[in-house]
């Protein structure tokens, strides 16, 4: 030890733990320092997430409409799995100091375990919730780009209007002859009217090992599915009249090559000039469905019938990474305070005279815990 | 707090009930089924984030009281608690009162300017 | 461990560390060791930071260019406020002095957390390095204050820098923290609150502001850092970001942080003032609440540094308003000081000298804030030489003279030396008529349009640069004598008695200079600013009387 205020040996009647400092009284006095440093602690935390509170109201209360879109890209399910681990281990933890007070050593290291536990499962979950959003490009600022990737199947299944699904692929009329045939047979001219949608029969489907028609497969590859969308936005198509939307799996990335015969059919009520409804054409042929890189992102978004997602999402995911991402840190600091706690309580360093450090970690762990308290209603169950 | 205090408290301070601790976690469990269950009914959003956020300062009571021994421990403590939230309201609340007042967001188009202020032209 | 600590030694022999040489400083837990080695790191920031406020006036001294282009002229201000800010002023009083001063006050043997505190000192000395990486990789032109946007689009040094400002806002609130749990948990039983020297009240209102607005400063250069390296974009319009919320976030820290500044030099002129009247402080309980009150309306009133920038009228008058209560406190504190010395038995040692200046001083920059506080009046003023003029007044003139008079009245007991007497009153005489003449001429100039952080300006206000350059290289000369003399004097000084003003407090009762515990026996607790039965020790120095009957307890809580 360095300190010289181990080295001296004026006697203040000190007893018990060898951890009781010199230039305290008693341990009382030791562990009642303590206790209010790390309040004053806690009351510093709780000023340094409160930045990120007030911008999260003020985004809110000012573009709800991001926040009630934004939040159907996270899920309920890992939230409320978390909020449940959390409060486990906020259980262990409290439960640890009263252990540690009662000097029940195996009890005091049951609880840190399970406590070190349930934040590795906290971590766990998150690094899955992350994993998904970076796989789809549900991130912050300027990366938050859902139309990258073609997965996202299951956010179309939640009925979430992810428009990252449904525009990320097209069909390019102009490099395909069946593709083209049966829509320039059809559409000479730039639909003006939103909501003209056809249907695509698709008959087989070739791609190798992949699912890439996901619907197709289903019905033994002969299912008819409203497959593509006209857009009113004369922005998504320049070269062709639309985009051509399959049900892809998680895995694809690449072009899907798919044998189909497409049939244009008004979808909706009569959509005024704009649609001429000749003949029902078919068109039997080969299709290629990629990505287009030619659309620009903002056209991506665009291509979804059921409107854009509202300006500036991305706030959404800033602010979510932003608070989940520091709390994360928290928990992930909690977790080295409790290995390094397990590794004392074994050593048996904790009596009732001395486990300030057990009740110091479990109030910070619990703060932590407060914060998630918030964060899920906050963050998951927008409604 | 006469009732808790003789066999509770030992050592240096006192000792959280095992009875309490686990009436405590019980509360949360419920009160976390509670607030997932209740953005299943449609009471308008205003209120369903009311009421998600009263489900959350009960459970942030339960926490701060029961589990941080607030209820058992000096008084100071809750003050200073207390006094923290109290900074971060503040916070919040000039931001708030700033920010709700912003006019929309104007964008400079040089292909359509803004229509000429009211009053003379700016000619010398 | 070896036992060869003796604690009834001097904290600064070597014997009083367990450790051989340097080490026994660099790893010691001794408050005090501690902070002189504060000390020393922010004189050294003071010369620093003086530096590019030198090359800032030699820049002004003609219109266009004198020495530097407009570039470095830009980043010579920056450097010369972000060091001021956040290396000198901040931590100067309550890490530097407080750190010696505060536990010796409370006839505690030290700090509450010892390690903590040695931890935060080399949080300060990280911040320190990252500042001077900064400096060293091409600089910073954004302001201290870093606004966004732009501190999200130059190319100079803004992330170093944001990370030094971070880091030392820790070392900052664990500095604090240590204070709080040292005033609650050491203080004696027989030193109830209003017992306290007015210079712990100080601190502690001091200790409260940095717990809980710092953390705010934190989390903002936190999300400034993650803008500039993932454009997460909560401040960047571009995204949908709010560049006028990262001002909120930054002054809802920065304001607070001016009382962060100045409280705990009210809290060494308290103590100056009535130790050199040899007079009861006047109105001791409206000096302490006023410490306290300062630091609740600190964090109440930050948008008037927004009145200009982009802030709602709503938020403006209500700001202006709030911003007048502030006028209180700081009235309450300078009518008292005046009244100490009302009919006291004035003595002109060098520590009053530096006091008599921050009444002057701080009457002229408080004022002037009030002009700024009026709305109408700011948006004529705002960003001119006025605000410069008004806050180096509080800043400089106020804390930094403040803190150069502690050091002096505390030094005799932190050093064991006297410092030259002749030459430090001539120094605080040029400190006082350098700073006056530079920062005058800034008033006039600002009233009259000078717009601040401008590299080139109209010929008409040459003379007011010209004057205030010269009264620039005046203060910088007289505040380095200051350092040179005090190092000096540590080898030649003479002895110091052990109590040379006839201080009240607990640290005069202490040796000098004080054992590694402070005090070797618990000591009684005197009653303070009671200066009755004072007469001339064998030292040199002043003593009770013995058998007077000024002690109000019997012994410490040790």
């Amino acid at each position: 030890m360095s300190e010289p205020s181990h080295d001296h040996h004026d006697d203040h009647g000190h007893h018990g733990s060898r951890f009781i400092q010199h230039h305290y009284d008693d341990a009382a006095h030791q562990f009642d320092s303590g206790k209010l440093g790390i309040w004053f602690f806690l009351v510093q935390e709780i000023l340094f997430f409160s930045a990120l509170f007030v911008a999260y109201i003020v985004f809110r209360a000012h573009h709800p409409e991001i926040f009630a879109y934004a939040h159907h890209y996270l899920d309920v399910k890992w939230g409320a799995i978390n909020t449940a681990v959390l409060i486990v281990s906020s259980l262990t933890a409290a439960w640890a100091v009263r252990c540690a007070q009662l000097n029940q050593r195996k009890g005091l290291i049951a609880c840190l375990s399970i406590t070190i536990l349930c934040a590795l499962g906290f971590l766990g979950i998150k690094t899955i919730e992350y994993t998904h959003k970076i796989h789809e490009h549900i991130l912050w600022g300027k990366y938050f780009d859902p139309c990258v990737a073609s997965a996202g199947n299951h956010l179309l299944n939640k009925g979430n209007n992810c428009p990252g699904f449904r525009s990320s692929v097209t069909w390019d009329a102009k490099s395909n002859k069946a593709a083209s045939g049966c829509l320039e047979g059809e559409f000479d001219r730039e639909p003006e009217v939103p909501g003209i949608q056809a249907e695509c029969k698709v008959t087989e489907v070739k791609g190798a090992n992949r699912r890439p028609v996901e619907a197709c497969a289903e019905e033994g590859g002969k299912s008819t599915f409203p497959c593509w969308e006209l857009s009113a936005n004369p922005h998504v198509c320049p070269a062709g009249p639309g985009a051509l939307i399959i049900y892809g799996d998680h895995a694809h990335h690449g072009d899907v090559t798919v044998e189909a015969t497409c049939e244009a059919v008004p979808a909706t009520a009569p959509v005024g000039d704009a649609f001429a409804p000749a003949a029902k054409p078919e068109v039997e042929g080969q299709a290629t469905f990629r990505r287009n890189p030619a659309l620009t992102k903002h056209e991506r978004q665009h291509l979804f019938a059921s409107g854009p997602p509202p300006e500036h999402t991305s706030m959404f995911f800033s602010i979510y990474f932003a608070m989940t991402g520091l709390h994360g840190i928290h928990v992930l600091v909690g977790v080295f305070i409790f290995i390094w706690l397990l590794v004392r309580a074994i050593r048996g360093d904790f009596t009732p005279e001395y486990f300030g450090p057990i009740d110091y970690a479990a109030l910070y762990w619990h703060l932590v815990d407060l914060i998630w308290i918030f964060l899920f209603p906050l963050l998951y169950l927008i409604h | 707090m006469a009732d808790h205090a003789n066999h509770d408290h030992h050592g240096i301070s006192h000792v959280a009930p095992a009875r309490v601790l686990l009436t405590a976690w019980i509360g949360l469990m419920v009160l976390t089924v509670i607030t997932v269950g209740a953005t299943k009914i449609d009471l308008g959003a205003n209120y369903n984030l009311a009421l998600a956020m009263a489900i959350a300062v009960v459970k942030a009571t339960i926490v701060l009281l029961f589990f941080m021994h607030l209820r058992y421990d000096k008084l100071f403590h809750s003050v200073l608690v207390t006094g923290g939230l109290l900074a971060a309201a503040l916070f919040v609340g000039f931001a708030l009162m700033d920010s709700g007042q912003y006019q929309d967001t104007v964008i400079w188009n040089p292909a359509s300017p803004p229509a000429a202020p009211i009053g003379p032209p700016l000619v010398p | 461990m070896s036992a060869a600590v003796d604690t009834t030694c001097s904290y600064l022999s070597p014997k009083a560390s367990a450790r051989k040489g340097i080490l026994g400083w660099m790893l010691t837990l001794d408050h005090k060791r501690i902070g002189m080695m504060y000390l020393f790191g922010i004189l050294f920031a003071l010369l620093l930071g003086g530096a590019f406020a030198l090359l800032v006036r030699a820049e002004l001294w003609t219109p266009g260019e004198t020495i530097v282009g407009k570039d470095w002229y830009n980043k010579f201000f920056t450097l010369h406020g972000a060091v001021m800010v956040f290396l000198v002023i901040i931590p100067g009083i309550p890490a530097a002095l407080g750190n010696m001063v505060l536990p010796i006050q409370l006839g505690a043997p030290d700090v509450a957390f010892p390690k903590l505190n040695l931890a935060s000192f080399y949080l300060w000395c990280l911040g320190a390095i990252l500042l001077l990486v900064s400096v060293v990789s091409g600089g910073l032109d954004t302001g201290w204050t870093f606004y966004t946007p732009y501190s999200l689009q130059t190319k100079t040094a803004v992330i170093p820098a944001v990370m030094g400002a971070f880091v030392l806002g820790f070392s900052s609130i664990f500095t604090g923290l240590n204070f709080l749990v040292t005033v609650h948990k050491f203080r004696p039983k027989q030193m109830g609150w209003f017992q306290m020297p007015l210079n712990l009240w100080a601190l502690y209102s001091t200790a409260l502001m940095q717990v809980l607005a710092t953390p705010v400063l934190g989390i903002t250069l936190l999300l400034l850092f993650v803008e500039r390296f993932m454009h997460i974009g909560v401040f960047d319009p571009n995204m949908g970001g709010d560049p006028v919320l990262f001002q909120h976030f930054f002054w809802f820290y920065s304001h607070p942080a001016v009382y962060i500044m100045i409280v705990p030099a009210m809290g060494v002129v308290s103590e100056l003032m009535t130790t050199f009247s040899r007079k009861p402080i006047f109105g001791y309980r409206f000096i302490a609440y006023s410490s306290v009150s300062l630091a609740l309306l600190s964090f109440l009133v930050w948008g008037h540094h927004m009145f200009v920038s982009g802030q709602s009228k709503l938020a403006n008058m209500v700001f202006s308003a709030l911003t007048f209560s502030v006028g209180i406190p700081s009235a309450i504190k300078v009518f008292n000081w005046t009244s100490t010395l009302y009919k006291g038995d004035i003595r002109l040692e060098t520590p009053m000298l530096y006091a008599l200046s921050f009444l002057i001083m701080f009457t002229i920059g408080g004022l002037t804030g009030i002009f700024l506080a009026i709305l109408s009046i700011d948006v004529q003023l705002h960003d001119t030489y006025f605000v410069v003029a008004h806050f180096h007044y509080v800043m400089m003139g106020s804390t930094l003279i403040a803190f150069i008079g502690g050091l002096h009245y505390w030094w005799p007991k932190m050093s064991g030396k006297m410092y030259p007497d002749r030459i430090s009153k001539v120094a605080a005489i040029g400190v006082f008529i350098g700073f006056n003449l530079t920062f005058l001429p800034q008033f006039v100039m600002g009233s009259r349009g000078m717009p601040r952080r401008y590299w080139d300006y109209d010929p008409e206000f040459k003379i007011f640069h010209q004057l205030s350059t010269v009264g620039a290289f005046l203060l910088g000369l007289s505040l380095f004598a200051v350092v040179v003399y005090l190092i000096w004097s540590l080898k030649y000084g003479k002895v110091a008695p052990k109590n040379p003003w006839g201080g009240t407090t607990l640290e005069w009762e202490a040796p000098t200079p004080p054992t590694v515990f402070n005090f070797p026996e618990p000591p009684e607790i005197p009653e303070i600013y009671n200066y009755d039965d004072f007469v001339d020790a064998p030292d040199g120095g002043v003593m009770r009387k013995p058998g007077g009957t000024s002690a109000a307890g019997s012994s410490g809580a040790h």
